[in-house]
């Protein structure tokens, strides 16, 4: 007994000084440390799960065949796992694009249709229409596999789309809640990535040029900051949603008009957002402006751009990353209690913070409609902060455990 | 995966407290005692001169009467007048003071009439509040409301017999429902005190300063108590001249989130939801509930004069082709909209009057109507020169068919409505871009300046047989010139019109007058300066048990019955 | 010590005066005036009644003259009247930032009083189970929107179980006095408290936690263990009490708050506080309201950020004001 012990204690000793012998690389370690936190893990995986449906959200479009903005008015609010009918009136709309897509086609049906005698009609001109109108889906599919195959296999698509399933419903114009919780993921996760990443970036800049330069320079921008922290956000926000950005000549070129509720968000929200992450650079600045390796590199007649660039972003680069983290999903409950206030992002663009603040006044009716953006906002936020509480357990060299 | 496994069982167990939710109303029992209505909007203190907010006009209801009101149906009604007087029953006369055609009535006060201290309501009372009206350190918002009766004069003999002379020849002279009188004997020595100040007067009103002293109102209720931003309790008013009301206590509870107040409501903190509360889309689902658990609730819905409408802007090169408009309302199946958003409870409009205005006309004949018809508005975009192409949309000399659809942002029907037709729009190949605003800034700027690209949906709070003059006439048009006032905002100027306009506003005869607004209305449908789209519907939720509760549709809303009001 | 309390209030003076106008300016940028919104309500106006009303409320004065106009009353004691209720400033405010003293003290406290031995518990057992639970909880605090959270709260408790009001401050019309009136108060609080309660928990249980794992890592706790001390005495009067320090920042910090009121929170509860006062008198243009809010706000943010560096100080000897 004693002696296997001694054996897996000289083992393991073995092994530590084979790690200690092959140092691993920064990257590895942080990865390692971060793999130990288990719920960092899991909000990862939960944000690029997120990220995957927002990437995905078109090929999700068209392999389902569901469309977000397709609206059903007859079939409002609708629970969860319920089957709805077009009405007659678009299921003509899509038999008329179908016949001035293939008129070839259209007209081989109708005629094959009125031959079979499967559908009773007047004029062989409405034997589509009258299709439709007459049978339910599965009875014209049925009709279809007496036609000749490849003119029904053009048809069937079309049939396809007169029925649809919604997993999780639909809202106020029967649109399908799914689908529009699939978009509203990228529009909320775009939102709040953007935010963070621009945030970062300006904060970096600023906290920079502050901490580096000092004197004026710093004063100056470090009492924007401290103005910007302790100002009401709100009069911002509402002159902010005066502006005109189309006005804007570069603007118009840059984004389109479907997107401007978007990029105005963004806006807003990076105004608001840089300060932290400033402040922590600047900090961060200051204390390498006095280190050995940066004053090394200043006697050697380093350009200014150079130190900072090379030298003092790599080392600030990973405290931001956890701000960072954490600002995305800040930028994202932000999103949603402008939205509160009718300032958000303005419908038929969906987000997660619109769609939930749509739905709230009907949630003991369509309590689904409430919940699953609440739900997805919470979780979504939940797992940014996981990952960064992860990364900065993973890269503060004070947490690593060996 | 734990985060996830116990979300979803969170969110399952909080579903499940959904599903079984159907709780009663805690206050079971509804008695005369008390009687709690929930309203969502900011309300002031009431001097009925001063106040300008929708749910301080909805309170005065209760406390304060004018001379004449509007009934259920869309009729004036004497209040604190005995009768109407009109040129017909001799009442009125036109007379010529100093070479001007003007009208002079003659409004006698119901004798009862009294402040709730007991003093009776006279002539002094009217010529008060006109005189306060006039001085221009008072910010009353509509003045001319006031300053339209250039003179009031009474016996000292009848001090309830009061002789108005107005300043114009104006058939609808005595159309006087926000014309309120102020107690002389309490407001004066404020008013002389100071009115030579700016706003000096408003502020220190006894109405602001003690809004629960005796003899500020005259009608079925008092003010016992008001929190500004919180709630008003109202109780009868001994000196009412009419039946007294019933109901022992009134309150009037603010609960600014519409998501909150039925939460409120279900659990008994208010008993009923006035119709400044609930939102179309709420109340819809809310009378689904009732019916489904049988709540002591009923929804009552009523059609109002408010026009939900799309101004078009003239100035828009793509609008400047009638055929374009015209086309516009030939795509939109109006019905539809009205069928499958909400339920049939709000009427289509086809033009601005309402079918309770006495000029209302659907007759073909002498109008223009527009039924669904995509065929008819392809045939017209043809017409127009805008082809079809393959990307779905249609095109003229390489341009797209674009418009700008704007509103008011947060407005949840607005923003329902919008895409609804934006889909429409699209199967004859119109390209409709949304795009939205918070209300101040679409209000404030853009409507105001006409800096909407297309088009612009908001609604009119509109009343019987109003004067066209400020929608319509050319004068009307905002520009830099006149300080961007005037309502005509689509830019629509047209001489026939303006004409018109003036023709109706001087016209004694109500056959002529008829007659010339259908002249008016012909123009109007035919050359589309504005899309007509539905008149909204007034909502309130009140208990079953509640009697003598009729919605009005007008802004005389029905706390104007309340005395009628009774369990 | 004294000298740079006392530069540093000079600063935060010069910078209210620059935001005060900065803020004033902005919103006079604004699109739409009061009168706009009063055209919007009554169809009757005319155009002559804008003209008048806008020369009334000197909406045709420059930004500055009208700043300028409204900082000499205020210099004066006179904070002016509310555009909006035609009421004093002082009188509309005054009961509605008592409200929302009273809502966020029990918030801060309640949150506090969960949040630190919860943050406590979990810094001594890292790792555990418990660990993750309170952890998860937390989180959860920061990351739950709060509006969803409040009707959440108000359709449990008010809609299902019918224990609490749905809201408002306290019941209409019952003259209570004395411990009856509390308790009708108290009831009317619960749920605003909850909500607001637990946004603030997630923060202080986050600080908290690795405030104390921090100093639980140091080597005077390694000593104090040594030396025999009883576990208490170990956690509490030696790695508590260094652990505080950055707590008394974010605590501070979040003091700043305690008058400026929880907008959303409010108006969902129909909580007599300021928040919604200040987002209707900003969205209605009601300037001196806002303004006065304003100042109060940014005022509190100053002092607390000022008031934290000094505690800091006095907490930590290493850290000296120069």
């Amino acid at each position: 007994m004693t002696a296997d012990k001694m054996n897996e204690t000289r083992q393991l000793t073995a092994k530590e000084k084979h790690d200690l012998e092959h140092v691993l690389p920064m990257w590895k370690i942080v990865w390692q440390q971060f793999t130990e936190h288990r719920m960092a893990v899991i909000g990862l995986c939960v944000i690029i799960f997120f990220v995957l449906i927002a990437a995905f959200a078109p090929v999700i479009k068209a392999v389902t065949g569901l469309d977000p903005e397709a609206q059903n008015p007859l079939s409002r609010y609708q629970p969860p796992l319920s089957r709805t009918m077009l009405p007659t009136d678009q299921r003509n709309d899509k038999v008329l694009e179908f016949e001035n897509m293939n008129p070839n086609v259209a007209a081989e049906l109708r005629k094959s249709l009125i031959e079979k005698s499967l559908v009773q009609s007047a004029s062989e001109e409405d034997a589509l229409y009258d299709l439709v109108a007459q049978k339910n889906t599965d009875e014209i599919r049925e009709a279809m596999k007496l036609i000749p195959t490849e003119a029904a296999d053009k048809f069937l698509p079309v049939v396809n789309t007169f029925e649809t399933m919604h997993v999780f419903g639909t809202d106020e114009l029967g649109r399908d809640v799914l689908m529009r919780l699939i978009y509203g993921t990228r529009v909320s996760m775009s939102v709040g990535l953007m935010v963070a990443f621009f945030s970062a970036f300006v904060g970096l800049l600023i906290g920079a040029v502050a901490g580096y330069y000092g004197g004026v320079m710093d004063a100056v921008l470090m009492r924007v900051t401290d103005a910007l922290l302790s100002l009401p956000t709100l009069p911002f926000l509402i002159v902010m949603a005066a502006i005109d950005l189309n006005k804007v000549p570069l603007f118009k070129s840059l984004v389109g008009s479907e997107n401007e509720s978007i990029v105005k968000m963004v806006t807003i929200l990076l105004l608001f957002s840089w300060m932290t992450i400033a402040l922590l650079v600047r900090g961060s600045i200051l204390s390498l402006r006095e280190r050995e390796f940066i004053l090394a590199a200043k006697t050697l007649g380093a350009k200014d751009s150079t130190i900072i660039f090379r030298h003092m972003f790599p080392n600030v680069i990973a405290p931001m990353l956890v701000s960072v983290t954490l600002g995305v999903g800040n930028a994202i409950l932000f999103e949603s209690a402008l939205s509160f206030l009718g300032l958000g992002i303005q419908p038929p663009t969906p987000s997660w913070g619109n769609m939930l603040y749509n739905a709230q006044e009907l949630i003991s009716e369509a309590p689904f409609l409430a919940f699953l953006p609440g739900l997805l906002i919470l979780a979504t936020v939940i797992s940014f902060n996981y990952l960064g509480d992860g990364l900065q357990d993973a890269i503060d060299p004070k947490a690593i455990r060996r | 995966m734990t985060i996830m496994s116990s979300m979803t069982k969170s969110f399952l167990a909080l579903t499940f407290i959904f599903a079984l939710s159907a709780p009663m109303p805690a206050s079971a029992a509804l008695a005369n005692d008390e009687f709690k209505i929930g309203i969502t909007q900011e309300f002031e203190n009431m001097n009925p001169l001063i106040m300008t907010m929708s749910a301080s006009l909805y309170m005065y209801g209760l406390v304060g009467r004018a001379l004449v009101s509007m009934n259920t149906s869309g009729k004036w009604y004497p209040q604190l007048a005995k009768s109407i007087p009109t040129i017909e029953n001799g009442g009125a006369k036109i007379i010529t003071v100093n070479g001007k055609k003007t009208v002079q009535a003659v409004w006698e006060i119901v004798p009862k009439a009294k402040w709730s201290d007991g003093k009776p309501v006279t002539c002094e009372d009217f010529q008060f509040a006109r005189n306060v009206a006039e001085n221009p350190n008072v910010s009353i918002a509509s003045k001319e409301t006031y300053t339209q009766v250039e003179k009031i004069e009474w016996d000292t003999k009848t001090p309830q017999k009061c002789t108005f002379t107005y300043d114009k020849a104006r058939w609808d002279f005595n159309q006087l429902g926000q014309f309120f009188p102020l107690p002389k004997h309490l407001e004066e020595a404020v008013y002389k005190q100071w009115g030579s100040k700016r706003e000096g007067y408003e502020t220190n009103s006894n109405y602001n300063k003690n809004p629960t002293m005796a003899g500020l109102y005259n009608g079925p209720y008092i003010v016992q108590e008001v929190k500004l931003g919180s709630h008003v309790s109202f109780i009868p008013n001994k000196y009412f001249y009419g039946s007294a009301p019933h109901l022992k206590r009134i309150v009037i509870k603010l609960i600014p989130n519409t998501g909150t107040l039925e939460a409120n409501l279900r659990s008994g903190t208010i008993d009923a939801v006035s119709s400044l509360g609930f939102s179309f889309d709420q109340a819809l689902a809310f009378e689904k509930r009732v019916k489904s658990e049988s709540l002591p609730f009923n929804v009552s819905f009523k059609p109002s004069l408010t026009y939900e409408h799309i101004d078009l802007n003239l100035d828009n090169p793509l609008l400047k082709d009638v055929r374009v408009r015209k086309a516009l309302v030939f795509a939109i199946n109006r019905e539809d909209l009205v069928k499958a958003l909400f339920e049939g409870k709000q009427t289509v409009a086809i033009h601005n009057l309402a079918s309770i205005d006495p000029w209302y006309t659907n007759d073909p004949k002498k109008i223009v109507l527009y039924p669904y018809s995509k065929r008819e508005a392809s045939k017209l975009l043809d017409e127009a020169g805008w082809k079809m192409e393959k990307d779905g949309y249609r095109h003229k000399d390489g341009k797209k068919l674009t418009l700008q659809f704007m509103s008011t942002a947060g407005n949840k029907i607005r923003e329902t409505v919008q895409p609804y037709l934006q889909a429409q729009w699209k199967t004859v190949g119109i390209d409709v871009q949304i795009k939205n605003e918070p209300a101040r800034v679409f209000f404030g700027e853009t409507t105001k300046k006409r800096n909407f690209g297309a088009m612009a949906m908001f609604a009119w709070v509109s009343s019987p047989e109003v004067s066209p003059k400020p929608q319509f006439h050319s004068s009307q048009i905002p520009t830099a010139k006149n300080g961007w006032s005037g309502q005509n905002i689509t830019g629509w100027n047209d001489k026939k019109v303006d004409e018109l306009c003036e023709k109706i506003d001087v016209e004694f005869d109500s056959k002529k007058r008829i007659g010339l607004a259908h002249e008016l209305l012909k123009l109007y449908t035919d050359e589309v300066p504005t899309i007509p789209l539905y008149y909204r519907a007034d909502v309130a939720v009140v208990p079953k048990t509640l009697k003598g509760f009729h919605l009005a549709g007008h802004q005389f809303s029905e706390t104007n019955e309340v005395e009628k009001w009774q369990f | 010590m004294t000298t740079y309390i006392l530069r540093r209030l000079i600063q935060t003076v010069v910078v209210i005066l620059l935001l005060s106008y900065f803020c004033f300016y902005i919103m006079t940028l604004m699109p739409g005036d009061p009168v706009e919104l009063m055209i919007q309500s009554n169809p009757k106006i005319t155009s002559e009644d804008v003209a008048r009303l806008r020369t009334l409320y000197g909406l045709d004065q420059p930004a500055y003259k009208r700043y300028l106009h409204w900082a000499s009353t205020l210099v004066q004691g006179d904070l002016g009247y509310s555009r909006t209720y035609r009421v004093p400033v002082s009188e509309l405010i005054g009961s509605k930032l008592i409200n929302t003293f009273i809502l966020s003290m029990s918030s801060l406290s309640l949150a506090l009083m969960i949040a630190i031995p919860l943050g406590v518990l979990s810094a001594l057992r890292a790792g555990s189970k418990l660990d993750y639970l309170v952890n998860f909880f937390a989180f959860a605090g920061i990351s739950v929107p709060s509006f969803w959270l409040a009707i959440v709260l108000i359709i449990i408790f008010s809609v299902f179980f019918h224990l609490l009001p749905a809201g408002g401050t306290s019941t209409i019309g019952n003259e209570l006095t004395g411990m009856a009136a509390i308790l009708d108060r108290a009831k009317y609080l619960i749920l605003p408290t909850m909500s607001l309660a637990y946004l603030q928990i997630g923060t202080f249980v986050r600080y908290t936690r690795s405030s104390m794992l921090e100093a639980m890592r140091n080597d005077y706790i390694r000593t104090a263990k040594a030396k025999g001390l009883s576990r208490q005495a170990v956690i509490w009067k030696h790695g508590f009490r260094n652990a505080l320090l950055p707590l008394i920042t974010v605590v501070t910090l979040s003091l700043s708050g305690i008058f400026s009121g929880a907008l959303i929170t409010e108006s969902v509860f129909a909580y007599q506080g300021v928040g919604k006062l200040v987002y209707d008198s900003i969205i209605a243009n009601d300037f001196n309201v806002a303004m006065v809010s304003f100042i109060i706000s940014v005022t509190m943010v100053l002092i607390m950020n000022l008031l934290a560096d000094v505690l800091y100080g006095f907490a930590d000897p290493r850290i000296s004001f120069k």
